[in-house]
């Protein structure tokens, strides 16, 4: 099973997947919408995508497939829900302590458009 | 068509078959949902179904290719080739060295210039014999003292059935020679392919090609051993399967005849004759 370490830093897809599964247990249409909603549109993940990155995630054990079926309006019996372990939360914390620090070092360096130390 | 929703569902359920074994069964009927669940969203909006359809069908077959790969990177069969093609490498280098050091002497002494293509059509020869032998060497190795602890045949596929992979071989083995007899028909432009526009210019596209169609003997021979390197790691005969066997040993002879030929032929050069071309 894969730790922190040797995961880190997490692709894009695995940190928004991971981001949209630490608010609540999803199907993966549910994570493909929430993922949607949480980078304002910007980030469009396709069923290859989604799923190709949940293979690896449930393989080290970020998240798992839960028992309860949690949107009664779109249930089939079939539908697999994923959540988030507690690997997978603090991998998550831990990557966005990593940005954290990302941005920490940019505002030390005025890297922002508007601190720019030196003329573009 | 595509616009039906029930073909588009279904044709994405087909395009499923596709993924890896161990993921289809693990994830293939998510994925369908979401798919469908997908369609319904775009139905219901009434616009960009189609454009939709088709850039899931791309993207999911971008995560085939995707998942097939990481499958044999990560895997045993990568590891395996890398180490036969680096053996096999060295181990025909090895084999040509004399040859090459003869050489060097001799045309040092009559100040000519080295026959590189020479040597590296008789390295090739000697790379796909070594890259067909060295796997059925090391398999009859692992099955012999590794009695106690038998590695399992892999499960069945394409490659690892027998007759199958001995199909593939044969028209593997056999497409170079077809398209040989395409082009003498004049059906494939198979030497303007090969030489280019100017025969007597180095044409690179045409160097691509020869090399394809050289792999494509030696592919043969690896397919066609694949079964009997299973049976052998397992602790089984070399003799399981006899028709994978001729055809290893008829695609063997015909790089060690190409590889005999051409030594006796330039032996004379070896040994420092003048004007020996």
């Amino acid at each position: 099973m894969a730790t922190n370490n040797n995961i880190q830093p997490l692709t894009p897809a695995v940190f928004h997947i991971l981001l949209a599964l630490s608010s609540g247990e999803r199907h993966g249409y549910g994570i493909m919408k929430q993922v949607e909603e949480d980078s304002q549109g910007r980030v469009s993940m396709g069923p290859g995508t989604l799923y190709g990155s949940l293979k690896r995630m449930l393989d080290a054990g970020l998240v798992k497939e839960s028992d309860r079926r949690v949107d009664p309006e779109m249930d089939d019996e079939r539908r697999i829900y994923y959540q988030i372990t507690g690997i997978g939360a603090e991998t998550l914390a831990s990557e966005l302590e990593r940005y954290k620090r990302i941005v920490t070092l940019a505002q030390e360096r005025k890297l922002y458009p508007e601190t720019f130390a030196y003329d573009l | 068509m595509i616009y039906d929703a029930g073909i588009s569902q279904a044709l994405y359920r087909n395009l499923l078959r596709f993924y890896p074994r161990e993921f289809r069964e693990q994830l293939a009927e998510s994925m369908e949902q979401t798919f469908n669940d997908l369609c319904d969203e775009k139905r219901q909006a009434k616009k960009g179904y189609f454009s939709f359809v088709v850039w899931a069908f791309i993207e999911t077959a971008i995560g085939i290719f995707r998942e097939h790969l990481l499958l044999i990177t990560k895997g045993d069969i990568m590891q395996t080739t890398l180490k036969t093609l680096g053996s096999s490498t060295l181990v025909s280098l090895l084999i040509i060295s004399p040859l090459m050091i003869m050489e060097v002497i001799n045309r040092r002494i009559f100040n000519e210039d080295f026959p590189f293509m020479l040597f590296f059509v008789l390295w090739l020869n000697l790379f796909a014999i070594s890259l067909i032998l060295l796997p059925i060497v090391r398999g009859r190795w692992t099955g012999i003292h590794n009695m106690a602890n038998p590695v399992p045949t892999q499960g069945n596929t394409l490659l690892t059935n027998p007759k199958s992979a001995a199909m593939i071989s044969v028209v593997l083995f056999l497409s170079p020679v077809i398209l040989s007899w395409l082009d003498s028909l004049g059906w494939v432009p198979l030497q303007s392919l090969l030489n280019g526009p100017d025969p007597e210019q180095p044409y690179v596209p045409g160097q691509v090609i020869s090399i394809l169609l050289i792999s494509i003997p030696i592919a043969a021979g690896i397919i066609a051993g694949g079964p009997i390197v299973n049976t052998l790691r397992a602790g089984g005969s070399l003799f399981a399967h006899p028709i994978n066997l001729i055809i290893v040993v008829f695609i063997l002879s015909t790089f060690a005849i190409g590889l005999g030929s051409l030594i006796i032929d330039q032996w004379p050069c070896f040994i420092g004759i003048p004007n020996c071309d």
